[in-house]
Formats: structure tokens, C-alpha cells, sequence
């Protein structure tokens, strides 16, 4: 019994720290990350958090130890079941989050998506399952991969084999990486050959052994796009071991610190740095505005910044990079 | 006399144990209602909503699990469910979206029959892999675990299968008298594999079969075919997952089971059975996968910083495993 009530007590002081936040206003708006242990999501908590502070509202940051619905569609409903006043939510499947989130939005909380979406993505517009988030937030991730072509074209010099490293297919912001990637290089980019896209399932180890199941296959490959950080990490490492550092380029999507340490390394050669805490700290305004009785955009799109080795030990690049 | 006297003794240590697993479950239940009283002043347990999410969190991982306690009891283990899930999903959705738009009943029935015959072509697989080529479970299961896999990517192009189907939607997210449909899927299904397991000779056989397999083929009993029957039972309930997974979600997904694999396992050690064989039960099980699904959802409720639901979620396995051993000790190995 002793132990019982020992856990209750311990329990209710950690409630209490996040209860404390709340001031006058009693506004909870929950922020449900596509993962709880990825610096972008923490990032994206860090500007939510700037956002609670300055309107002195609470956000609530819950959601999942890995970037799957099976596993999202509880702590949402959990969520759900806690009455916010509305949820910021990053869904961990365009088609399979549609039906637990209309849950949600039948219970009267309104939806706003934040860095992925939910069927087209186009909200409001009166088409399809999945129209009745709020808005969604989040980096122009087609433009993100344009981005990465540029880069990677200036990089190898306009001609050559590259391909996209990638973790599967069906995830809204990689799959858009991926499609930037490649119609920047078809329209401005003749030159360049885009071999067929490798997918990792999210495991550097794979994404380093398919490098070199490319490279036997295409020796003259000179380029690699990793559409996010363990693709990325992956390739890269495949061509540090394959003695390739000098011939292949790497371009990294997102910037979490071991990115950033990697272009210092040499590892990787530039990365796409998303504005998490941006897509944070808008996504929190909006849902607030909401509240209020205010129109908010359907669509708000953040910036990205390119890191490379001439800039990433600026001051000014060190905002960019996401917290872990 | 002496020895049946001490029978009882034992056999009244053992309910006792046994009941450790309903008591843990009422404990937490107990311990979320406490603190969403004090923390919010809202109650934890009588709210409907609460209950029905809680329901369906935990049918998914049961019907991952009803299947292996009866693998895991007669002594083996069947890692594959979670592609097997995986397969039925996306070949449900298949079926129903080649149909069209306006696919009805016959045709969400004939892609469930459909489904499930998929999966049972992985529980065939097992069984003969472990019966008649003597692999052991762990590794057969581990390579079909891989192929199912890669065929539920292939047939699904490696994407996710979405469909729109009314009927499936509702069967995926309908309530029969207050209670969500894959809770009565399950539930019905929890019945009939506790009576095979309780009441029947082929139940029994099957904790002979893991208690000492050499005295069930002494008896005459057909092992192989047995074998072959656990994994095709333990397919077709991990089937029947996946066929909720795509009526929930109206996608069909072959990775939909993978990531609650583990917490199937965990859900049937909890529930009292044990690594070696011989032992375990389907409402232990059962109660094994609501004891996950409450703590998952009351972590959430309670507005617990997320990563406390790794600790708590590994802490009841291990204390699940320390049940087991110190029954082991107290009651002096196997039943």
C-alpha cells in the first residue's frame, strides 16, 4: 500500500509541473508528434512551447515511440479522451490516420495537421475523406527536394548518376521529397540520371549496404539524397566505407545535431534543414486563433535553410539546427 | 494421502499465483483512477470513451496473442503473426478495392475468407517447417515472419492499400451495444480458443505437447498434424488482426502488425505462461493484453511525459517474468 500511495504522490508532482503552466487562460492544446524521440518533433515542441508561453496557454506534447499509426491511433485517442482544446497533429499515415482522427473531430476538437497530412492535404475544400483538419503546417517539402536537386547538381557538377535513399513509400513528406527531388532534375537537370529509389525501412544499416549494392551495380554513381536522417546517416556511411568520399556527394534532409557534426566530418556534404520550431510555434497561432473565432490559412508553409560546410559553424545557421 | 494433500496445497498456491495477473490489472486500473481524480477531478473508468479505446487498443493486441498462447504453450513460439496480419490486411483490401466503389456485403465477405486464407497459407508453412523439418519455431517463424513480409509489400507495391468501402468502415468502427466490433471479434474468438485449449482432448494435447512432448507421441497422438494445426490456428486469429486493422483504418498495411508483435508476446507471458511450455491460459492472456492496452492509455490520460510509457510498459514484463519463475520455484517446475 506504502508503495501505492508513494507512486500516487510522485505521479501527482509530476502533473503538477505542467499544470502550473497554465495561467489565466485555460486554453490545453495538445501537440501529437509523429514520434516522441526524434529531435524534429522535439524541435517543433520547443517553438509550440514559445508559442504557450507568449499567449500563456498550455500545449501538451504526447504521442509514440515509433512513427506508426498502429501505435498512434491510442495515445490519440488517449489524447482525445483528455478534452483539449484542440490538437496539433503530425499523422503517421496519410490514409490509415483519416478515420482515428475524424474520431477526434467528431468529438467537437478541432485538427490541425503539422509536418505530415491526412489524404490529399488540401483541408476544407470540400473533396475527399479526410477534409476536415483546420490546416495544415508545415515545410514545402516538394520544394525541400527541389532544394536538395539544386544542391546536389551544383555539387557533382551537372552530369552523372544519383538516386534517392528513402525509408518507404506512403509517408506524405518523404514520398514529396523524393517527387521534388526528381522533377527538379528532370526539368533543370538533363544531364543527371535518377537511378530507382532504395528504400530502408528507416535503418542506417540497410541504407549504408544498398550505397554499396549501388555502387557494384553503377560504379559511375556520384550523388545520394537521403529523404530523411537515418537514410541520410546510412548512405553516408555506405560511402565513407566504400572509400568513396572524395566521388559521391551526400545531401541530407533535415538537420539534427548528428547531421550537422557529420558535415563537419565530411560524412554527409549538405543538408535541407527543415524550421520545425517554425512549423511549432505557427501551428500553436493558428489553433489559438481558431479558438478565438479568427479565419486561419489552410495551408501555412515554412522555410528551409541549406547547411553546408562554408556556413555550419556560423552564428546564424545554429537556430537552424534541431534540438535533441 | 500424504501426496494428496500436498496437490492441494500446491494447486491452491498456484490459483493464487495465477490470480496475480487480475489483481495487477485491477491495481492499475485502480492507480489511474486515483490519479485522474486528484489530477483533473475527471474520472478515469467510467467514461465510456475511455473504455471503448481502451477495448480496441487492447483486441488488436489480443488477436495477435490468442493464437501464440496456444503456439507458446505447447511449447514453441510463432513470430510471423505479425505478418500474417500484415498479408490478410492487404489482401482484404485487394479484394475489396478490385470490387469498386460500390462493393457490398458479399464482397467484404468473400475478401475476409479471402484474407484469412492467406494467413493460413503462412500457418501451414510454419507448421510443416517446425513438424516435418524439425526447424525450430524461433528461427522457421523467423524466415516466414521475412517472406510473408515481403510478400504483403509485393502484392501491396510496397505502399499502403487504401479502400472505400462503407461496410468495412463500419465493421471497423461500429459499436453493438456500446461495445466496438473488434471487441466483439475478439472476445468471441478468446471463447472459442479458451474452450479448445480447457475442454477439449486436442487442448489438452497441447499442454502435453509442452510439458513433454516425448510422452504425447509415446500416447499416439499425431504430433505433426497437431503442430501444423497450433501455427494454422495461430495464423488465422493473427489473420483476423489484420482483417480489423483494415476495416479500422480502410487500408490495408504489411506492417500493420509488426509494431505490436512484442506487446502480443508480453500479453501472453503476463498472462501466466511460461518460456519453457506447458503452461499459460487464454484469460490470462486475455488480461495480459488489457493490463498493456490500460497502461498505454492511462500513461497518455494522465498527461505523463511520453517516454515514462517505455518504463512502465518494460517494468510489467519484467515483473510478469518474475512472477512466473518464483511460481516455478514455489510450485517446483512445470504443471
Amino acid at each position: 500500500m506504502k508503495k501505492i500511495i508513494a507512486s500516487i504522490a510522485l505521479a501527482a508532482a509530476i502533473g503538477s509541473g505542467s499544470a502550473a503552466l497554465a495561467q489565466d487562460e485555460d486554453i490545453t492544446i495538445a501537440l501529437v508528434p509523429g514520434l516522441t524521440t526524434d529531435a524534429f518533433y522535439i524541435t517543433m515542441n520547443r517553438g509550440a512551447q514559445v508559442a504557450a508561453e507568449a499567449l500563456g496557454i498550455t500545449v501538451e506534447f504526447q504521442g509514440a515511440e515509433e512513427f506508426d499509426p498502429v501505435l498512434q491511433t491510442p495515445v490519440l485517442d488517449a489524447v482525445i479522451a483528455r478534452g483539449p482544446d484542440a490538437i496539433l497533429v503530425a499523422p503517421t499515415d496519410s490514409t490509415q490516420m483519416i478515420e482515428p482522427l475524424r474520431r477526434a473531430s467528431d468529438a467537437g476538437i478541432p485538427i490541425i495537421t503539422v509536418d505530415t497530412f491526412i489524404d490529399d492535404g488540401s483541408y476544407q475544400d470540400g473533396s475527399g475523406d479526410g477534409d476536415f483538419p483546420l490546416a495544415y503546417i508545415a515545410s514545402d517539402n516538394i520544394g525541400g527536394g527541389r532544394m536538395a536537386a539544386r544542391a546536389m547538381a551544383e555539387a557533382i557538377g551537372g552530369e552523372g548518376a544519383v538516386y534517392v535513399s528513402n525509408l518507404r513509400p506512403g509517408i506524405s513528406t518523404t514520398d514529396q521529397r523524393e517527387e521534388g527531388f526528381k522533377a527538379e532534375m528532370a526539368e533543370n537537370f538533363p544531364d543527371i540520371q535518377v537511378l530507382d529509389t532504395q528504400y530502408n525501412e528507416n535503418d542506417a544499416s540497410l541504407a549504408a549496404s544498398q550505397f554499396q549494392a549501388v555502387l557494384a551495380r553503377n560504379p559511375e554513381v556520384k550523388g545520394v539524397f537521403g529523404a530523411n536522417l537515418f537514410s541520410a546517416l546510412g548512405a553516408g556511411n555506405g560511402v565513407e566505407s566504400a572509400g568513396k568520399s572524395e566521388d559521391v556527394t551526400v545531401i541530407a534532409f533535415d538537420a539534427p545535431g548528428s547531421i550537422v557534426n557529420n558535415i563537419s566530418s565530411g560524412l554527409v556534404d549538405a543538408a535541407i534543414a527543415q524550421h520545425p520550431a517554425e512549423i511549432g510555434y505557427f501551428g500553436v497561432m493558428a489553433a489559438y486563433a481558431h479558438l478565438k473565432g479568427e479565419s486561419i490559412p489552410t495551408t501555412i508553409g515554412t522555410g528551409f535553410t541549406v547547411i553546408d560546410a562554408e556556413n555550419v559553424d556560423d552564428e546564424a545557421t545554429q537556430k537552424f539546427i534541431y534540438s535533441e | 494421502m500424504e501426496n494428496v494433500a500436498q496437490n492441494k496445497g500446491t494447486s491452491f498456491v498456484k490459483s493464487l499465483l495465477n490470480a496475480w495477473s487480475w489483481l495487477f490489472l485491477i491495481l492499475i486500473l485502480g492507480f489511474f483512477e486515483i490519479y485522474a481524480q486528484i489530477e483533473t477531478g475527471n474520472t478515469f473508468l467510467f467514461r465510456v470513451y475511455n473504455l471503448q479505446s481502451i477495448a480496441v487498443a487492447a483486441s488488436q493486441i489480443l488477436l495477435l496473442a490468442l493464437g501464440l498462447t496456444l503456439v507458446i504453450v505447447a511449447g514453441h513460439i510463432d513470430l510471423s503473426i505479425a505478418f500474417s496480419s500484415g498479408l490478410a490486411s492487404v489482401v482484404i483490401a485487394l479484394v475489396i478495392r478490385a470490387a469498386g466503389p460500390d462493393a457490398g456485403w458479399m464482397i467484404v465477405l468473400l475478401a475476409t475468407v479471402a484474407g484469412l486464407l492467406s494467413a493460413a497459407l503462412v500457418g501451414i508453412v510454419n507448421g510443416w517447417l517446425v513438424a516435418y523439418l524439425s526447424v525450430p519455431s524461433f528461427i522457421g517463424t523467423l524466415g516466414t515472419y521475412g517472406v510473408a513480409r515481403g510478400v504483403a509489400l509485393i502484392i501491396a507495391g510496397g505502399a499502403v492499400v487504401s479502400i472505400r468501402n462503407s461496410y468495412a468502415r463500419d465493421l471497423g468502427n461500429s459499436n453493438i451495444l456500446g461495445f466496438p466490433i473488434p471487441l466483439v471479434a475478439a472476445m468471441v474468438l478468446a471463447l472459442v480458443c479458451h474452450y479448445v485449449l480447457k475442454h477439449t482432448r486436442f487442448g489438452a494435447h497441447t499442454y502435453a505437447l509442452g510439458a513433454n512432448p516425448a510422452s504425447v507421441e509415446r500416447a499416439g497422438v499425431d504430433v505433426k498434424r497437431h503442430l501444423i494445426i497450433l501455427f494454422v490456428i495461430s495464423a488465422l486469429t493473427a489473420g483476423m488482426g489484420g482483417l480489423i486493422y483494415t476495416f479500422r483504418f480502410s487500408a490495408g498495411a504489411a506492417n500493420s502488425g509488426e509494431p505490436i508483435l512484442l506487446y502480443a508476446v508480453a500479453a501472453v507471458f503476463i498472462g501466466g505462461a511460461s518460456l519453457t511450455g506447458g503452461q499459460g491460459t487464454i484469460t490470462g492472456t486475455v488480461i495480459g493484453a488489457f493490463i498493456i492496452a490500460v497502461i498505454q492509455f492511462g500513461l497518455v490520460f494522465s498527461g505523463l511525459p511520453p517516454y515514462w510509457q517505455f518504463v512502465a510498459v518494460g517494468l510489467v514484463i519484467i515483473i510478469a517474468v518474475l512472477v512466473d519463475q518464483s511460481k516455478d520455484r514455489i510450485v517446483g517446475g512445470k504443471a
